[in-house]
């Protein structure tokens, strides 16, 4: 027993000095407060210590250290819901419905104008203001269809593990993303002026 | 006109999903064609698949450490970390 304690002390120094800064930077990224996303990731490497049994590799140690840490974000809202405003995320039925009303009833677009936003392509990625008003549609989606969107980039592209986190099926998948984008799409166009 | 065209070739939103399809699983080769067909004909959906890509690598560099919201974990908050943990 001691022996495989000592094993995963030594696993996850590994861990830390390989997943931390990653974690860190989505826990700001969600919380906007350098001290909660410190506490939050500190509260993910010891959960995880402690429920190291649990788990069996069949995912990325990464994909699991921040499926932890997703947790984690969402129990820190839901307590802080009680003292400071909340950000309210949609359902997932508006978020279809939402989707649905960029279309006609010929299921073609309500509105062909290609809104100007998008021809300053190269600018928008290294502006900081865009990116905060990205990050303010983010926070709009369904809290599915956003670990939907970003979980790509936090495990490695493997969509049949992202699928078994999300409980949903492959083609589920690029379907919730592909609704997320064209909601992000419509709320860049609304707020990015 | 319109009435033609949609029996022709897919809606927009078709269209739109395919796109969006394709960066996740290879399209068959009947969407593809739907796709390219569909694309020449309108541009508002030439412009979603750019817009898509956009928002695709605006996503991917906050996560790859080219964005300038990145940043590191302090060290003493990594050190307490390992300290927490190797007094459990």
């Amino acid at each position: 027993m001691e022996v495989i304690k000592e094993n995963s002390k030594k696993t996850f120094e590994n861990w830390v000095n390989q997943f931390s800064d990653e974690l860190f930077s989505w826990a700001l990224y969600k919380t906007s407060s350098k001290e909660t996303a410190e506490d939050l990731v500190q509260e993910t490497f010891l959960a995880a210590f402690h429920k190291i049994d649990t788990f069996q590799g069949k995912s990325q140690p990464k994909t699991w250290l921040f499926s932890i840490l997703n947790n984690k974000v969402i129990d820190h809202y839901r307590l802080s819901a009680k003292t400071t405003k909340q950000t309210f995320s949609i359902s997932e039925n508006s978020g279809y419905e939402l989707s649905d009303g960029l279309f006609n009833e010929t299921e073609n677009w309500k509105n062909n104008e290609i809104n100007p936003i998008w021809d300053q392509e190269e600018e928008l990625l290294d502006n900081p203001e865009f990116n905060n008003v990205m990050q303010d549609c983010m926070e709009d989606l369904p809290q599915k269809w956003k670990f939907a969107v970003t979980s790509k980039y936090l495990t490695d592209k493997n969509a049949d593990e992202i699928c078994q986190e999300l409980e949903i099926t492959v083609s589920n998948y690029w379907q919730i993303v592909h609704r997320a984008k064209l909601l992000l799409k419509k709320c860049l166009e609304m707020k990015w002026l | 006109m319109q009435k033609i065209m949609n029996m022709m070739v897919n809606s927009c939103k078709k269209t739109t999903e395919l796109i969006d399809k394709q960066l996740f699983t290879p399209l068959t080769a009947k969407e593809k064609m739907q796709l390219q067909v569909h694309k020449s004909m309108c541009k508002t959906c030439t412009a979603y698949e750019h817009q898509s890509k956009l928002i695709d690598s605006i996503i991917g560099k906050w996560f790859t450490g080219k964005s300038k919201t990145n940043v590191k974990l302090p060290e003493e908050r990594k050190n307490k970390i390992l300290e927490e943990i190797n007094k459990s």
